[in-house]
């Protein structure tokens, strides 16, 4: 038994020294000389196994394949997409441009980050990336170039809290496009997309405002410079005030879609904003100062051409008298400024024709 | 072991065999399963020794046929991996699949070893990045496959009795 396993062991002992043997010898045969033997095996008992390994390579290939394509179609969908808030972004900064270049001066350009809190139905402030160190005062108007969109509340120096226009404390003086109407705009207390909306308050009851009228701010007060829009309006409002009207008024701006704002300093407010939001009063004065330049001009015009038809009325009575006279024989000098003067001064010194001489 | 172990066996084997060359392939993990070395000790552990080092030897010519890789490396390295894993066979077939899963994992990693070095005939960076740190996780993969497939062929594989 004992003998038995002895040489079993010496067997399985052989057996890997064989093995090793034969591996080692496989190691280091050149490659013209082991070539043949691999190829043989992949042509016989390895074939089925080398098939199988190709065909799972294909069908890998095949799936790297289409994860690129589909990766490639992400990629483009995902390049749309942001091609889409990059143009939404851009259109906003373009616009942001365009009323600083119209402002010129007297504006600190911030970033307005949202700070609803969650609670909260309606954002009623945000945090602005500009402060006291920029130039940022409590109180500075907020801006957009849709138009007025709150008010600094708080200036730290590296950022700044403004309140929006949704806000229970933000009050701004306003007036109609032509001026025929003033009153302070409140927010609007309501519920869902109505808490956006604005109220006029305190309009003259003998005033009534048209659904549409553009409202502006009218520099009444102090906080805010004239001119700047603050929303359309909606409909009249019925209260119980019998003196005075109450309008809602739809906002310029969304703060939603606030991301970029200007902060007008308080020089700014207190030189104005001019025409930079079209305010309607502004334009009805460019408008009548257009008209009356253009009444000018065709009254100069009309002037112009009576001149000239009087001049050409006048030439053509000298050219008569003129061929008159050379028919009578009487020289007739050339009418010059000169003559014409010399002419004037001698009839000045010449006694009237009529009036008979002393004798 | 009788032929019906036998006829499982061999079964099993195979189906390990052709997982190596379908499903690895479609994997294409960096550190992959290594469904021969299982297959290897599936088999080695139910044959005396030198079998599982002739076994050994003929799976590792065959891995070397269809690989890039320098021939009979694999042969060599298998050959004395199946002989150890039969002449170690208590201890890997114990019911513990944790140290199941060492000794795949120690399989596995001595092959690596004992291939590369064969293979690869000079000690640069990368014949070191390879031995510890891809070839111990391709051990690893290979282990945690290889317990699975323990636990899951337990009920029909016997181990040949001493």
């Amino acid at each position: 038994m004992a003998t038995a396993a002895r040489y079993g062991s010496r067997v399985d002992a052989g057996l890997l020294a064989g093995c090793v043997v034969l591996s080692l010898i496989a190691v280091v045969l050149k490659d013209e000389d082991r070539e043949p033997i691999a190829s043989a095996l992949r042509r016989s008992v390895v074939a089925p196994l080398v098939g199988l390994q190709r065909g799972a390579e294909r069908w890998r290939s095949a799936w790297v394949a289409s994860e690129q394509r589909q990766l490639a179609s992400d990629s483009v969908a995902i390049r749309g997409i942001k091609e889409h808030a990059l143009q939404v972004e851009n259109d906003q900064l373009r616009k942001i441009v365009g009323l600083g270049s119209r402002l010129e001066w007297g504006f600190i350009p911030a970033e307005a980050v949202h700070s609803a809190a969650p609670s909260e139905d309606v954002v009623t402030n945000m945090t602005l990336t500009a402060g006291s160190v920029a130039g940022v005062q409590r109180y500075n108007p907020v801006v957009a170039p849709e138009g007025l969109v709150g008010v600094v509340q708080t200036a730290d120096p590296t950022m700044s809290v403004a309140i929006l226009y949704t806000s229970p404390d933000f009050r701004a003086s306003a007036m109609s496009a032509d001026a025929s109407a003033f009153g302070i705009v409140y927010p609007h207390t309501g519920r869902g997309s109505a808490a956006y909306m604005l109220e006029l308050r305190g309009v003259p009851t003998r005033v009534q405002l048209k659904p549409g009228t553009q409202i502006f701010t009218s520099g009444l007060g102090g906080t805010f410079p004239r001119g700047i829009a603050i929303g359309s309006v909606v409909s009249e409002l019925k209260t119980t005030e019998p003196w005075t009207r109450t309008y809602l008024l739809r906002p310029s701006v969304s703060p939603s879609h606030v991301t970029t704002v200007l902060v007008l300093t308080a020089q700014r407010v207190t030189q104005g904003t001019g025409n930079v939001w079209g305010a309607a009063v502004n334009v009805d004065s460019a408008t009548r100062r257009i008209i009356a330049a253009n009444d000018s001009i065709a009254r100069q015009a009309t002037l112009l051409e009576a001149q000239a038809r009087r001049a050409v009325l006048d030439s053509v009575r000298r050219a008569t008298i003129d061929s008159v006279r050379r028919s009578l024989g009487v020289i007739v000098a050339p009418v010059t400024p000169e003559s014409t003067a010399v002419r004037a001064r001698l009839d000045s010194t010449r006694p009237d024709t009529t009036r008979k001489p002393p004798t | 072991m009788n032929w019906a172990g036998a006829v499982r066996t061999t079964l099993v084997c195979a189906i390990l065999i052709v997982l190596h060359y379908t499903l690895r392939p479609l994997l294409a993990w960096r550190a992959s399963i290594d469904f021969l070395i299982v297959a290897l000790l599936l088999g080695s552990v139910r044959l005396r020794p030198g079998a599982a080092a002739v076994y050994g030897f003929l799976l590792g010519l065959v891995a070397d046929s269809i690989a890039v890789s320098p021939f009979g490396a694999a042969a060599l390295s298998m050959s004395v991996v199946g002989f150890g894993a039969s002449w170690l066979k208590a201890v890997f077939f114990a019911d513990n699949l944790a140290l199941n899963g060492f000794f795949l994992f120690l399989a596995k990693w001595v092959f690596d070893l004992i291939f590369l070095i064969v293979g690869h005939r000079a000690i640069d960076p990368e014949l070191a990045m390879q031995i510890f740190v891809w070839s111990p996780l391709a051990a690893a993969v290979t282990a945690v496959a290889g317990v699975i497939v323990l636990a899951l062929l337990k009920p029909l594989m016997e181990v040949r009795s001493t």
